[in-house]
């Protein structure tokens, strides 16, 4: 079966026997190894990519419904300055200790953020409760959440 | 401007921002092979055949191993009992019975589920009762022929891996004069590291030699243990640190290493990397051993501590792994915090035929200072004293003993916690204004900075930057990419950005110790600052030789070397390295320590004991919690930690890991718990397993009390494991508070919780 899709911004064809997951195909045939996998069976949110905007498990969503969807991984994040203020906003608050549950962050609040600008702690919280993070104790990243929207706000 | 104190922005913080970091599982090459393995599907049983014919022509198959293939060696941290392969009985379910590498992980799978086994499935010993009971099955018949690595052997017998005794007879007379006698029995569950990355591992053979890559707490370890399982020398053994994805002590020993490196030599060398998928991982991982310790004391009229007796019960699960030195760490914290009088410790460890336990963040003292704690509320409420007040009555001080003879010269630290917990939240205050079903905690503990050697070579480039070649690991703590880089940057006066640090590589650098016991940023960066003094002694050297200036005029600041009262007389660290490498070769120096041993009385008690209590630190942790009645959950609404750190070099790093190891410590307080029936564990995945998420925590509030240790790094002390320490204690105070019954057993669940409402309201 013949895959046709974008991931970050690239055209990408690919054959596929079917049953692959996504992340599966990310990782292993387009060397995308930014989006982790914790668990493979959507429990832990390492494998977080964004689908047309959407926050998926790419362990649990089948490549073929990928068809011709545009695909957002950790590795699109980065602008040619550097950072996003989102992983800027990480990296200074201290957000990432090992950095393996760090990439589905990332794109689960990008999602959030790109719907709501301004979220109260309220739906940060809520945004965050299929995402596992075995390191911080979370408050790390709440004010990572914080730090980004007070830098975007002035920005 | 000095570093110390400065919230500098970890140095793989950008790799792991933007996918680039590699974790062992990223690990990629043309000539990959995949590995994977036949485990035992049954608790206890005896291997009568094992064919595996059909897997080896399955097609992308390359090797498929068994016992008969693996030398006839058996390895262990303490006790060389493990083989590589199960041969005849198997003693847990997940023991590995075979491997097999192939061209893809599904062929490699698929390979394992043809292997044909003829296994009887015999009695398993499923509990440490059972173990215990007089005519029980043993774990291992033959434990006897076990050689103890050390060479030293150790009490043990049968099904008790290792004891620990400490008795006096003095209390049996403080039993006898007692005026009261309190008495509990506590119970706490396994705890499942639960780091994000499951175990992988990839091992090559090559020119004789294995070479190991792995994100690993503890690579030397690795080393020894391959070498062991494999018999050849350790030296035989590389191994290649990768970043790794938490490890919470669950990477301490091998895990898959010694299969990978084996599969590589039976597939002619080709690289050979094996995945844990999450239930292999929760199925084998050394969590944090099931317990159940009595404890009784005796009291006189005002309510002063005459004995106290200690018996505790540790599930070793079939394997000891390091677990054999547990018992002592009982026998270390029974004296730390409160004066206890006479003490009767005896501290068993157990085997069952379940999987191996280990050591996860903060150890066995996590469970021993939840028991100790509900144990003094326990007392304080028999006096109807107030518990904080009987706390304080009893702590330990300046120049009190530990149990061993040790001398605590800091202790009033604890006092001094417990001032800082007033100021932040007066006690009476917060007894006064309590709503209902709300409940408050107070507690106070002391930990160790693990003492184990570490070494640091530091090489000054031509650039004039510092590489810092070390085997020390940064498994997210920061103890690497926050702290030892701060600490060599501050010595030289350098940005963090001038500071390269290797990943470690057991062919490169020196012994480490491992990221473990809270040591990393206390030994490393003391080895560091030894060999900063010793690159800054031949810096000089040279500089006073370009600058024709006396070695005892210059001073080095901001990585620049100048006479001093001459600021225009500056010349760079880089031009420096350049001259001396052309003129007396490359610049670098090296740096080795370990904590030095303290006195005790190696009489103090028989069994395997670490000798001793290396620099202590000292806490006081508060909670309140809020009980739904209806429902049972039980939520942290405040959590504020008063921590003794020595000295905090990074602020953000020290947050995050307090805030860190409290949200695990509520995690095993109030929903994680591996529980076993029949041998096997209930929770086999992490929707089964509860883990703390974000809506679970609050902010934890943290003061800090520095006291910079004469020997640590600009003082620091260790601060990874501490805060957990004390977290399922005081959330067990807090909850027991909250609804007028004891919970002496944890994690506490919401049945437990409303079973408690029930049997309340039945009483009254
Ligand atoms: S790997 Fe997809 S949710 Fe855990
Ligand atoms: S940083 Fe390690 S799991 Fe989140």
């Amino acid at each position: 079966m013949e895959l046709t899709f974008k991931v970050n911004g690239h055209p990408e064809r690919l054959e596929l026997e079917g049953h692959e997951t996504l992340l599966d195909v990310l990782r292993d045939d387009l060397n995308l190894t930014g989006t982790k996998e914790g668990c493979r069976e959507g429990e832990c949110g390492a494998c977080t990519v964004l689908v047309n905007g959407r926050a998926v498990d790419s362990c649990i969503y089948a490549a073929m419904a990928a068809q011709d969807m545009e695909i957002e991984t950790v590795e699109g994040l980065a602008t040619s300055d550097g950072l996003n203020s989102l992983q800027n906003a990480f990296a200074e608050s201290g957000g990432v200790q090992c950095g393996f549950c760090t990439p589905g962050f990332l794109m689960m609040l990008t999602a959030l953020l790109d719907k709501y600008p301004h979220p109260d702690r309220v739906q940060v919280r809520d945004a965050l409760s299929g995402n596992i993070c075995r390191c911080t104790g979370y408050a790390q990243i709440e004010e990572a959440v914080e730090r980004c929207i007070r830098q975007r706000t002035i920005e | 401007m000095s570093l110390l104190g400065e919230n500098l922005v970890r140095t793989d913080a950008v790799g792991k921002l933007t996918g680039e970091a590699r974790y062992t599982v990223d690990y990629d090459g043309k000539d990959l092979l995949h590995g994977s393995l036949l485990r035992s599907p049954v608790p206890a049983g005896l291997i009568k055949a094992i064919d595996t014919t059909v897997a080896e022509s399955l097609p992308g198959v390359r090797c498929v191993i068994t016992a008969k293939d693996a030398p006839d060696a058996r390895a262990g941290w303490v006790l060389r009992e493990q083989a590589l392969f199960a041969r005849k009985q198997v003693r847990f379910e997940g023991e590995v019975i075979a491997a097999v590498a192939a061209d893809t992980p599904e062929q490699a799978r698929e390979a394992v589920a043809a292997i044909i086994l003829d296994l009887a499935e015999t009695q398993a010993v499923g509990d440490m009762e059972t173990a215990l009971a007089e005519n029980a099955p043993l774990v291992h018949p033959e434990w006897k022929s076990y050689q103890p690595v050390s060479g030293e052997d150790y009490p043990r017998h049968g099904n008790i891996a290792s004891e620990l005794m400490a008795d006096d007879d003095a209390v049996d007379v403080a039993f006898e004069n007692a005026d009261l006698i309190v008495e509990d029995e506590f119970t706490s569950n396994r705890q499942y590291q639960a780091y994000i990355e499951p175990k992988s591992a990839v091992g090559i053979y090559r020119d004789g030699r294995y070479t190991i890559h792995t994100g690993h707490q503890y690579p030397f370890n690795v080393r020894d243990r391959v070498a062991q399982y494999l018999d050849v020398r350790p030296s035989q053994v590389r191994v290649i640190g990768h970043s790794i994805g938490g490890g919470f002590g669950g990477k301490l020993d091998t895990g898959l290493e010694p299969y990978a490196a084996i599969l590589s030599k039976f597939s002619g060398g080709r690289p050979v990397k094996i995945v844990n998928n999450r239930t292999e991982d929760i199925l084998t991982c050394p969590s944090r051993e099931n317990a159940v310790i009595k404890m009784r004391s005796a009291l006189d009229k005002q309510g002063n501590l005459l004995g106290r007796e200690l018996i505790c019960h540790m599930d070793n699960g079939a394997y000891s792994g390091e677990m054999a030195f547990m018992p002592s760490v009982i026998f270390h914290l029974a004296g730390s915090v409160y004066k206890v009088g006479n003490i009767r410790v005896i501290a068993r460890l157990v085997y069952t035929n379940t999987a191996p336990t280990g050591a996860m963040r903060g150890v066995s003292g996590v469970y021993f200072c939840a028991f100790q704690e509900r144990h003094m509320d326990h007392i304080a409420d028999e006096l109807g004293v107030d518990r904080r007040e009987y706390r304080l009555r009893n702590l330990v001080g300046n120049g009190d003993t530990l149990l061993s003879g040790q001398v605590l010269d800091d202790a009033d630290l604890l006092r001094k916690g417990f001032e800082k917990m007033e100021e932040a939240a007066p006690w009476s205050q917060l007894n006064d204004n309590k709503k209902p079903w709300h409940g408050i905690g107070i507690c106070a503990g002391t930990w160790i900075t693990n003492s184990m050697p570490g070494s640091v070579q530091l090489i000054l480039n031509e650039d004039g930057t510092v590489t810092v070649v070390t085997a020390a690991t940064d498994n997210g703590s920061g103890a690497v990419s926050m702290g030892i880089t701060q600490i060599v940057a501050e010595h030289f006066g350098l940005p963090a950005d001038d500071i390269v640090v290797t990943m470690p590589d057991t062919d490169v650098a020196a012994y480490d110790g491992g990221s473990q016991g809270s040591r990393t940023t206390h030994i490393v960066g003391r080895a560091a600052g030894i060999a900063a003094d010793e690159l800054k002694g031949m810096i000089f050297d040279v500089a006073s030789g370009m600058l024709e200036a006396g070695r005892d005029d210059l001073e080095l600041v901001n990585g620049q070397v100048g006479v001093v009262g001459y600021p225009d007389s500056r010349i760079s660290l880089g031009d420096i390295a350049m001259t001396a490498t052309w003129t007396r070769g490359p610049l670098s120096a090296s740096g080795s320590y370990t904590t030095a041993p303290v006195p005790y009385n190696p009489g103090c008690a028989s069994g395997m004991l670490f000798p001793f209590f290396p620099t202590p630190t000292y806490h006081v942790h508060l909670a309140e919690v809020e009980v739904n009645p209806v429902t049972g959950n039980v939520r942290v609404v405040r959590y504020i930690v008063v921590q003794e750190v020595g000295r905090v070099i990074n602020p953000a790093g020290v947050r995050g890991q307090i805030q860190g190891a409290v949200a695990q410590g509520i995690g095993h307080a109030l929903y994680e718990s591996l529980r076993i029936r029949d041998s096997r564990y209930l929770e086999r995945s992490l929707e089964a397993y509860r883990l703390p998420l974000a809506v679970d925590m609050p902010e934890v509030e943290i003061i800090t009390m520095e006291h910079p240790h004469a020997l640590g790094p600009f003082g620091a002390k260790g601060v990874g494991e501490p805060a957990i320490i004390l977290a399922p204690a005081t959330v067990a105070c807090a909850v027991s508070d909250a609804i007028g019954r004891p919970f002496n057993s944890i994690p506490i669940t919401p049945e437990d919780v409303l079973e408690a409402i029930v049997g309340k309201e039945k009483q009254l």
